[in-house]
């Protein structure tokens, strides 16, 4: 379905992203986790086409065709991209405020990009309803007319959502999608893309909410994929020590206890350190660590030399 | 002296630090219309509470439940429309800010969205010295002391907000709330917008100053798993009510309304998944 190989991706002579590599199956739901600053974002902007001014990527990714031929989506020319984009692949973000047109009513917004990629306007006004239905937000019609400031946090994710699926598209790229919303209305928003996405990268800094809506996990640091595996395995048998480390950071012991957290913070980009991009805050690090350790092992991988067990 | 957080609950209740009494709070949105008046949005609904000297004091609930709306007139930021709030036995509401020191002195309060709430136009020695300014209480020594209680550099002084990360921007924000050694902080939504591991970091912090200065803590989340962690009572709402409040561990065992228990449901969690 999305093959990812070396993906890297840079800004200037820093690497923001360094050889990144993975596979989407069909129906497949994997999460990509990590703290802030780990180049989640940016791996899923460049498979969006959509990373910023003075920023670029190489290596490949191609996204499977239902007829057997491959799609591109790195180093392909803007126009190309922009046929694919919204229709393909298309992505839901942190912030619905910033991603919505303030001027434009909800139903306009969801229709254009129907027509956007073809569809006849009267048919796209019309699917723009069921679209809002989908994502089971109460009276559709009336929300079609409302503009984004007369909805709530949730109510425009649903609707980020509504525009996401409007293609029919084969990837679905969420970018913490329910940072912003609070437990109850995350709670709906996470069974929802659950169940309307086709394929889906989800990214999230919150173990719990990846454990609930995805099957396999990446673990991202330092711009690199340092872990990944189906989650159940990751998650109760992590073997990097930056794993490690989230799953202490996420549990929340008793009161009146101190909670476990990653010693310092994550370095601005291009401050990694050489050899394991951890090894400065890594509770394990030895000499050893200032070699690159290699990502080894299928279908649970880690790139540690001196992994948990 | 006052009673620290977390000593046995055998004790004597301590006395009540900030009683609110039947509060209400409405709202007028702005008219859309020529015609129709804008509509009414009751925001607090005769709200009571009592908050003790050294309790650690949760408010959960979901978006637009009413807990910033609440927090703010404890602050005394904004006027009920009905309904008594005392802090340390005088009455806040009703009164003009000159007559609100004894109030700013001793109670500040953290913002959830550390971005947003320090201006970008200042330096970071000058964010944190301003409740000080404010009140015209002398700085001195005060910001280095500060920065270093949060776990900040003293070169952090000379920089700007943007300059730092979202963690980092808390610890200014928390520096800035204990710069008038106030008895009571209050902290809206302090962690909401940060990763889980520098979350840890904060939560740790915040619960260090309260304890070594023997803070009142008044903490908001939506989420009840971390006032669990951080707080002994807490008081859940729903549109603009309390529904329940109590001893935070009995509700998290038994939560007695319907609201409470869809909001423990919803808090995602690790253990159930593997
Ligand atoms: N200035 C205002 N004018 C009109 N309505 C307001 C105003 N401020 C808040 N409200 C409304 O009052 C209600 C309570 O809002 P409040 O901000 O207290 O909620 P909250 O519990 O803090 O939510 P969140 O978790 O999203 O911060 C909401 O319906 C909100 O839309
Ligand atoms: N436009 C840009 N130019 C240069 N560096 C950038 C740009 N966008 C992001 N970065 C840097 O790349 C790193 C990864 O960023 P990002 O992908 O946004 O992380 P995440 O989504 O994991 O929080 C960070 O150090 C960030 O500061
Ligand atoms: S390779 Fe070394 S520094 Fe990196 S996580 Fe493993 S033990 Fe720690
Ligand atoms: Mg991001
Ligand atoms: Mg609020």
């Amino acid at each position: 379905m999305l093959k990812v190989e070396g993906l890297t991706v840079r800004s200037g002579d820093v690497e923001l992203v360094h050889d990144v590599s993975f596979d989407i199956a069909p129906g497949e739901r994997v999460g990509l986790i990590g703290e802030s600053g780990s180049g989640k974002s940016l791996t899923a902007l460049s498979l969006m086409g959509l990373l910023p001014e003075g920023v670029t990527a190489t290596g490949r990714a191609a996204l499977d065709g239902p007829d057997g031929g491959g799609d591109d989506l790195v180093g392909v020319p803007e126009s190309r991209l922009k046929r694919l984009r919204g229709r393909d692949v298309s992505m839901v973000f942190q912030e619905p405020m910033t991603a919505l047109n303030p001027l434009m009513r909800i139903g306009a917004q969801v229709a254009e990009i129907m027509t956007l990629h073809g569809t006849p306007r009267p048919q796209a006004r019309r699917r723009a309803l069921d679209l809002l239905d989908r994502v089971r937000l109460p009276e559709p019609a009336q929300i079609a007319r409302a503009y984004p400031h007369q909805l709530s946090g949730g109510q425009r994710q649903r609707v980020m959502l509504a525009i996401a699926l409007a293609n029919e598209p084969r990837l679905l790229i969420c970018d913490e999608p329910t940072t912003a919303l609070d437990v109850t209305v995350q709670k709906q928003m996470l069974e929802l893309i659950a169940e309307v996405a086709p394929a889906l990268l989800f990214i999230t800094h919150d173990l719990a909410v990846v454990a609930s809506v995805c099957e396999r996990v990446l673990v991202m640091y330092g711009g690199r994929v340092v872990e990944s595996g189906p989650i159940r395995e990751v998650f109760t048998r992590p073997r990097h020590r930056y794993t490690e480390g989230l799953l202490a950071a996420s549990k929340l012991t008793p009161r009146g206890t101190r909670l476990p957290t990653i010693k310092g913070s994550v370095p601005a980009a291009g401050r990694f350190p050489g050899g394991c991009v951890f090894r400065n805050r890594c509770p394990h690090a030895t000499p050893t660590c200032e070699d690159v350790p290699a990502l080894t092992g299928d279908g649970h991988a880690h790139a540690c030399w001196h992994p948990a067990d | 002296m006052p009673t620290h957080a977390g000593t046995p609950q055998t004790e004597e209740p301590a006395e009540a630090l900030i009683e609110a009494e039947h509060v209400s709070r409405v709202y007028h949105r702005p008219r859309t219309s020529l015609t129709k008046p804008g509509a009414a949005v009751r925001a607090l609904d005769d709200v009571s509470l009592t908050v003790r000297r050294g309790e650690r004091y949760g408010i959960v609930g979901e978006s637009g439940s009413g807990k910033s709306t609440l927090l703010r007139l404890l602050c005394a930021l904004d006027q009920p429309t009905s309904g008594s709030i005392r802090f340390d036995g005088q009455e806040i509401t009703g009164r003009p800010e000159r007559r609100l020191r004894f109030l700013r002195e001793n109670l500040q309060i953290v913002f959830q969205d550390p971005m947003s709430s320090l201006d970008p136009r200042m330096r970071v020695r000058d964010l944190v010295a301003e409740p000080l300014v404010g009140l015209g209480l002398p700085a001195g020594d005060r910001v280095a002391e500060l920065l270093d209680a949060v776990g900040l550099p003293a070169s952090a002084a000379d920089r700007y907000p943007h300059q730092f990360s979202g963690g980092q921007r808390q610890r200014i924000a928390i520096a800035r709330a204990l710069a008038p050694r106030p008895k009571v902080l209050v902290a809206d939504e302090p962690v909401s917008a940060l990763d889980v591991s520098v979350r840890g970091q904060i939560l740790n912090l915040l619960a260090d100053l309260v304890d070594e200065l023997g803070l009142t803590l008044v903490f908001v989340s939506h989420d009840l798993s971390v006032v669990r962690h951080v707080c002994e009572t807490v008081a859940v709402m729903s549109r603009g009510e309390i529904v329940e409040s109590g001893p935070v561990d009995e509700i998290w065992a038994a939560p007695a309304h319907p609201y409470t228990r869809t909001l423990l449901r919803a808090v995602p969690t690790l253990k159930g998944l593997l």
